[in-house]
């Protein structure tokens, strides 16, 4: 009975041990909060395209609207823009200078989060096509992805690239050259008729195709041959072409303010072509393009309702600055501490300078967007100070070496809130985002590139290219030129080339350095940047990059 | 559903059972233990011998046990002393005296599924038991045994209540920011993480992670066993590699009716541990002048008052903690059951941890004694109070930062009684601790329930159930009124987080104990595991609140108490993380000839779901022998040695930690109608593989009055694991892989114990340990990866450390340093070549001491330990209180304004802040008077004063060299970089304990 009752429970429990071990799990992982690609085809569907087409959409925000990313490789590297070491502040173990400078080296932390946010782009926009996209969606996904190669082209000379459902533990093929150049024509060129014709500057319409189409022939000579562009006939005309069309198309014209195509209601701007679109007030995946103003403004500008609205670093050279003409001294444009003063008395002066009164500013804050120099001021017109109690009045001189030390080492150089802080809420707490949109394509750049295209076709046709230019003049209050020349290669802020022009309008709008370069003077020397070698016409692969995909080649130099 | 109902069952029948229990006529019999000397032992196990019945005597060494009358013999035993029995027929009171043997083999080792005689232990386990523990300000199980064990690093990683711990067991052999050892409690094998969110608030960094033991009672521990080497650890497979700690909790041993111990202490802190140096506010007048600052006479520079910003923002408020034991039981079952209550104030006014733990546990038997049930329950409810105290805060949002910085001359509040907010610096410190609501709750069940049969004599069966479930909420509240905060004033700002973690064991496990031949003994155990844990999170929140926006009209209802106040409403998130499953078979075979020769083979085979397809399991063996020299016959009569054993072990051990998910491909969605993929298919991922080899001997001398131990080792972890810089274009900068690298941990350990001296009315017991460690990575060819991140102003996107080839883990990269030009500006890397290898932040010796000195009924415990031969990157002193800051009216410090740096000098992170990080600290000092029994009812009461933290030996300038602020970059860990860290105090207790 005993020995029974033993080998029953012997069993028993044996029985168990082995039903727990034959009955095990086969380990397979169930994801939580996402879904694995199987799961993505059946559950997003035809109509859930979009949402993946969204996300490339929203990765436009991290590299079109930080101070850290394109801005910084775009326009701190030349003379639009620069962020002197202010004492504790903006020294950020020099990256800021080493862009002004050129001496940055491939370790460049803005040099790889650039990289990588563009092949985010890339990424995403890649994969749209891998879920069997609408053709809208897919030429969509390809404007998408060749304005993301467009970028990498331009500051890196190559890109990697990816066929939708390749295996993404592979490196990819990189492309460089002119082959890379043409790839993106040809991918582009089949993409366009594709596109949708209306529905705003925030989707990639035909215009926004035809206006980076535009981008990638007139600056196919530049990509081809840095130190010495040279530009074909064909190309230039495919410019002209283009731009014409979109010209002629009558969708687009200038706003009556400049500055309008950058306040927090700029989504409905008739010059804007393709834009980064944000709301007021709603995180919508980004935070706005604060950044804008606030990497430039004093500390104390604002601080009654923008708490830390300024961070007292982005200047511009003054050099730049004068390349608005001998008619706008130094001291600065209008310097009203009388708030009411709505009419300015200087008309005649190039309105795209700002400093003037702006409703929906300057009337809740005091702030005149535009070029800063000088005393500023409050909404009651009361001079402000500098945190030692000094008088905040922006001093154009920055030290050489772009280190400031002295007791003004605040207020050097001048700033530009070129995008008008959102005010939208009036007095009360600024609580982010702004809904200023992000221009990326905008109209006159369009007018002005056929403008060049006319110059630089194998029948220079200057005196259509001056008119083009002084139609836009006209409309931005500025005289009219006697005649234009493309470049002064002396002195890159000669006020009198297109590429003065292409600065004074669009200005802060990251392309400066493309333009510098296609004009051939994006190595000679000027403020604040005393060497230069051409190794610098390209940014080097980043390190961490370069030792992920070995497909990938270092750029000469680095 | 069923799972519950099971554990219902399972947890309802030993209760059954217990009350049960028969009452038998029992005699009672009572007793004195002493050691050789004559002193009593207190604490003894006093069991009837053969049974699980038994007591232990109380502070005088007294006993009484009630024994069935079929009981021959008492046995009796205490850690350090060889086990004796008694005989007890026919007597109703007996005295024992034990002998002196710290080389008490047949004490059994917790060694994982079970425990081993530590005679037949082969790999190099450090046991601590409770009488060794350190005392007071405990939050935290790790904390009990820093300095203890030799080779085991426990940094607690700041002052604060409840701060996470950084543990390292033989050095980091991990590239990934988690790091730490398995934690396994009564069996159990933890989960590791902790169900209590993290907060992260735009310019007020992310505050630091909390410990994920907090909901253990201290008290309740037993003992703590550390695996050290792959032959103890190799039975936890691919978990085991970064060291295995196990946690044993108390039973009952009493016998004959209900025994309850009770305990109180009330607690304060006596000021800073160590201070860091800013200026007084008579010095912040000399350096206005000193540095000719303008505008020197403007209320904005001299507020013309006299403040000591680190004194105000401390806390000396007493707390308190209160603890109850009641145990018993009898043949047929024991039980016990504890709670603690406690509500420590930080050292930081408006923080804390206030904890609530029960406990209930017992065995009962069946079947004829041949089933034994166990059971554990443990319920831990943790309440943590945080302030603005954050690891990467930028230029402001920081109490201790704002502290630091807080001009001396101003008056912390109006003459109206508000707040006074300057519009310089980083704020008032006091307003920011008072604008911030922030409170954690937690709470923790850990329940476990076994069953073992004995299917013969020999062979027993045990399954084990265990569910471990943690739900946390915290409540982040920022008021409107608080001035400066872009994103908080005027507006004010609520976030509710919640989080669960569920973690589920079953284990089944067959051991073979016997004796095959006279002289080869065999221990086998075989077992199948299954565990499964996941995490789940969500939060939503809130800003623009119509309430306290101003100081006048404070009203005492928190935003997180009406979010739908808030003009804007954040996203709601919600994150479910993949179920983590593993399942492994294992195996351990112990055989030991004669007591001479021993060997021990491990294997376990594990399979997990986080692994990729083409590597679903792996396997880890080790192997380890054993030579016990002093049981031959030719070293039985030395007078040298009483004990001498020779150890070797080889093994693999795994490691898994990193994110579930991460093998598989993956698209999320993300907020307004957005959807992408997110992680990349990675079929070959797999675990990371440490190889390592122990070569070690223990040793006692002079009879036993002098013993320790010696280790060599040698570990290689290689197939990293770690996060790749994703191959572009790719759907985030990276990846997880395993990487074709080694990370190499050679060193060895040195432990030593004496006696020095043992009489009835005097004894001194020293303990001390060494051990030295290098590290170095080797064999990796790709990009230097930078980590280590240096906040505040004008550092932004600088770094301190990097992974680099041959150089050791999270080394020191940085510009040099050059001196000061002409102008008293800070002259770095001037010739432009960027940062250089300069040092290493890994401790390359760890050392521990302890002694206790005993006179009559009073006795000292001194506690001490420290690192050496590392460095410190000094955070706060390059970008918090550096001279620049006095232009601005902000206070710097001691350090800055004693160079001849001038306040024009830029902020750079640079060698220049690179300290060496020696230190000693003298962690706690107790002295403890025993009365014994004072009444009838009242036994072994006993009263203490300690004082922990009281001080430390360093030339480090910080708060504490003890500092581990999480510093990573994109998941790679950082280490003994400080920066604003919540400070040390000093803190003093007194308390009694007693029993009923």
């Amino acid at each position: 009975m005993k020995l029974y009752k033993k080998i029953r429970i012997a069993s028993v429990a044996l029985i168990l041990f082995a039903a727990a071990i034959t009955g095990c799990t086969k380990l397979n992982e169930t994801l939580g909060s996402n879904l694995n690609s199987t799961q993505t085809a059946n559950a997003v569907g035809a109509a859930g395209v979009q949402l993946l087409l969204n996300a490339a959409y929203v990765d436009l925000g991290t590299p079109f609207t930080a101070q850290d990313h394109v801005f910084s490789l775009e326009e701190n590297s030349t003379d639009e823009s620069l962020v002197p070491t202010r004492g504790p502040d903006w020294d950020d173990n020099g990256v800021w200078r080493v862009i002004h400078n050129h001496t940055w080296t491939a370790a460049h932390s803005q040099v790889q989060s650039v990289f990588e946010s563009l092949n985010k782009l890339n990424f995403d926009a890649t994969n749209v096509l891998d879920f069997k996209p609408s053709a809208a969606q897919a030429a969509q996904a390809y404007f998408l992805r060749d304005l993301s190669l467009y970028f990498l082209l331009d500051m890196y000379g190559q890109f990697p690239i990816r066929n939708p459902g390749d295996n993404l533990l592979l490196a990819p093929k990189v492309l460089s050259g002119d082959s890379a150049t043409q790839f993106i024509i040809t991918e582009l060129t089949a993409a366009i008729p594709n596109l949708p014709t209306s529905g705003g500057p925030s989707i990639a319409t035909q215009n926004a195709g035809n206006t980076l189409l535009m981008k990638l022939y007139l600056n196919r000579g530049m990509f081809a041959n840095r130190t010495s562009p040279t530009f074909a006939d064909a190309d230039m005309q495919q410019v002209i072409t283009l731009g014409n069309a979109i010209i002629n198309s009558g969708q687009y014209s200038y706003m009556a303010n400049y500055f309008d195509n950058f306040n927090a209601t700029n989504s409905g701007s008739t010059e804007s072509i393709f834009a980064y679109a944000n709301t007021s007030g709603v995180s919508a995946n980004n935070s706005g393009p604060d950044a804008f103003w606030m990497m430039t403004e004093h500390y104390n500008q604002e601080a009654a309702y923008v708490p830390n609205a300024g961070w007292n670093g982005f200047s511009t050279t003054s050099d730049f600055y004068n390349s608005f003409g001998a008619v706008t001294p130094l001291t600065g444009v209008t310097n009203f501490p009388n708030v009411s003063a709505i009419n300015n008395p200087d008309t005649a002066v190039d309105s795209r300078l700002g400093g003037r009164y702006y409703n929906g500013a300057t009337n809740i804050s005091g702030q005149r967007p535009g070029f800063q120099i000088g005393q500023q001021y409050d909404v009651n017109g009361v001079a402000l100070m500098d945190r030692k109690g000094n008088a905040l009045a922006f001093d154009p001189t920055i030290a050489s070496n772009m280190i400031e030390t002295g007791s003004n080492l605040e207020v050097t150089g001048i700033r530009v809130p070129k995008y008008v802080p959102d005010f939208t809420k009036g007095t009360t707490y600024y609580e982010g985002p702004s809904g200023n949109w992000v221009q990326i394509f905008r109209y006159p750049d369009v007018v002005l590139m056929v403008a060049e295209a006319k110059m630089r076709e194998a029948a220079p046709d200057n005196a259509g290219a001056l008119a083009l230019v002084n139609a836009l003049r006209t409309a931005r209050g500025a005289q009219p030129m006697p005649s234009i020349a493309l470049v002064d290669a002396s002195n890159v802020d000669d006020p009198g080339t297109m590429l003065a022009e292409r600065g004074r309008e669009l200005y802060w709008e990251e392309m400066r350095r493309t333009d510098l370069l296609r004009f051939g003077v994006f190595n000679v020397i000027w403020q604040y940047k005393p060497t230069d070698a051409p190794m610098y016409d390209i940014y080097p692969i980043p390190t961490a990059d370069l030792s992920a995909n070995p497909n990938l080649k270092q750029n000469t130099g680095y | 559903m069923t799972t519950t109902r099971f554990l219902r069952v399972l947890l309802l029948c030993p209760l059954l059972l217990i009350m049960q229990i028969s009452w038998a006529q029992n005699t009672t019999i009572s007793g004195k233990v002493t050691d050789d000397k004559g002193a009593p032992v207190a604490g003894a196990s006093v069991l009837v011998k053969g049974t699980k019945t038994g007591t232990s005597t109380d502070a005088t060494g007294n006993f009484t046990i009630s024994v069935p009358p079929s009981a021959q013999s008492l046995t009796v035993s205490y850690v350090g002393f060889g086990a004796q029995d008694v005989s007890i027929s026919g007597k109703t009171s007996v005295t024992v005296t034990l002998t002196t043997s710290n080389q008490n083999l047949n004490e059994v080792v917790v060694i994982g599924y079970g425990g081993v005689r530590k005679k037949d232990l082969t790999g190099a386990v450090s046991v601590v038991g409770a009488k060794d523990f350190n005392q007071g300000g405990i939050s935290a199980p790790d904390q009990l045994v820093q300095s203890k064990v030799a080779g085991v690093l426990v940094t607690v990683n700041s002052g604060e209540p409840g701060a996470g711990t950084t543990i390292q067991i033989r050095g980091s052999s991990s590239l990934r920011a988690s790091n730490n050892p398995l934690y396994v409690i009564d069996g159990v094998p933890l989960d590791g993480r902790n169900a209590e969110p993290q907060a992260t608030i735009t310019g007020f960094g992310t505050t630091p992670a909390s410990n994920p033991l907090l909901f253990i009672n201290p008290n309740d521990i037993a003992s703590i066993s550390i695996l050290k080497d792959a032959s103890a650890a190799a039975i936890y497979g691919a978990r085991g590699a970064n060291g295995v700690i196990e946690i044993t909790t108390k039973k009952a041993t009493a016998s004959g009716g209900m025994k309850i111990d009770a305990g109180v202490s009330y607690g304060t802190y006596a000021g800073y541990m160590k201070k860091f140096g800013v200026l007084s506010s008579s010095q912040f007048v000399n350096a206005l002048t000193k540095y000719n600052v303008p505008n020197a006479d403007s209320p904005f520079i001299n507020g013309g008052h006299s403040t000591d910003a680190l004194n105000a923002i401390t806390n000396s408020t007493v707390t308190q903690a209160y603890n109850l034991a009641i145990s018993g039981g009898n043949e047929n079952g024991r039980y016990r059951a504890s709670f603690y209550a406690s509500d420590p104030q930080g050292f930081i006014k408006n923080t804390g941890l206030d904890k609530y733990v029960g406990t209930f546990s017992g065995t009962t038997y069946g079947l004829n004694k041949k089933l034994t049930i166990d059971f554990n329950l443990v319920e831990g409810n943790v309440g943590h109070t945080f302030t603005a105290i954050g690891n990467t805060v930028g230029s402001q949002g920081d109490a201790i930062t704002a502290a630091l910085q807080w001009n001396p001359t101003f008056s912390f509040y109006n003459p109206d009684g508000t707040y006074n907010q300057p519009t310089t610096g980083t704020g008032n410190p006091l307003a920011l601790i008072g604008a911030v609501n922030d409170r954690a709750v937690t709470n923790t069940v850990l329940a476990n329930i076994s069953g073992s049969y004995k299917i013969l004599p020999n062979l027993e069966y045990k399954l084990l159930y265990s569910i471990n479930n943690s739900a946390g909420s915290r409540n982040t509240n920022y008021d409107g009124w608080l001035s400066g905060y872009s994103g908080i004033s005027g507006l004010g700002l609520g976030v509710i987080q919640n989080a669960k973690l569920n973690s589920q064991t079953f284990t089944h496990t067959l051991t073979y104990n016997a004796n095959i031949t006279k002289k080869l003994h065999l221990t086998a155990l075989g077992g199948y595991e299954y565990w499964t844990s996941q995490y789940s999170a969500n939060a939503f929140g809130a800003t623009g609140f119509n309430t306290n926006l101003t100081q006048q009209t404070i009203v005492p209802v928190l935003y997180t108490s009406m979010l739908q106040d808030g003009n804007t409403q954040f996203l709601p998130f919600t994150y479910l993380d993949p179920k983590i499953e593993i399942q492994s078979f294992f195996a351990r075979a112990i055989l030991n000839w004669d007591d001479k020769y021993l060997l021990t083979a491990t294997l376990r085979d594990d399979g997990s779901s986080k692994f990729g397809a083409n590597n679903k399991y792996g396997t880890f063996p080790s192997v380890a022998g054993r030579w016990t020299v002093s049981n031959e016959n030719f070293m039985k009569n030395s007078k040298v040695f009483s004990t001498l054993a020779i150890r070797a072990s080889y093994g693999i051990t795994g490691n898994q930690e990193y994110p579930a998910g991460s093998a598989e491909e993956q698209f999320a969605f993300s907020a307004y109608n957005t959807f992408g993929q997110v992680n990349v298919y990675n079929p070959n991922l797999q675990w990371e593989q440490t190889t390592s080899t122990d070569f070690g001997f223990d040793y006692g001398l002079m009879k036993g009055r002098i013993y320790g131990s010696f280790d060599y080792y040698d570990k290689n972890t290689t197939d990293l694991l770690y996060q790749s810089q994703a191959i572009q274009p790719a759907p985030a900068t990276s990846t997880w892989q395993n990487l074709n690298a080694t990370l190499s941990n050679k060193g060895f350990e040195f432990s030593i114990g004496a006696n020095l001296v043992q009489s009835s009315n005097f004894s001194w017991d020293i303990g001390f340990n060494i051990a030295n460690n290098k590290n170095l990575l080797t064999n990796y060819t790709g990009a230097l990866i930078q980590t280590g991140q240096v906040n505040g102003q004008g550092v932004s996107g600088a770094f301190a450390e990097a992974i680099a080839n041959n150089e050791p883990l999270d080394a020191f990269y940085l510009k040099p340093f050059q001196g000061f030009d002409n102008n008293g500006n800070q002259i770095v890397d001037s010739a432009g070549k960027g940062p250089v290898f300069a040092g290493d932040p890994n401790p390359h010796t760890l050392y521990g001491v302890s002694t206790t000195l005993r006179y009559k009924k009073l006795s000292l415990l001194i506690n001490g330990g420290g690192a050496g031969g590392f460095l410190i990157y000094n955070n706060t002193a390059t970008s918090v209180t550096d001279i620049s800051g006095i232009s601005k009216g902000v206070n710097i410090g001691t350090s800055a304004y004693n160079s001849i740096e001038e306040p024009s000098s830029a902020v750079e992170a640079s060698t220049r802040f690179l300290e060496s990080g020696n230190y000693f600290k003298l962690r706690n000092v107790r002295l403890q008077y025993i009365f014994g029994d004072v009444a009838k009812v009242v036994k072994n009461l006993s009263v203490y004063v300690s004082g922990s933290n009281l001080f430390v030996i360093t030339k480090f300038t910080g708060f504490d060299p003890e500092v581990s602020i999480d510093k990573s970059n994109g998941g790679y860990p950082s280490q003994s970089i400080e920066y604003a860290p919540y400070p040390t105090g000093r803190s003093i207790a007194v308390g009694l304990n007693f029993s009923l």
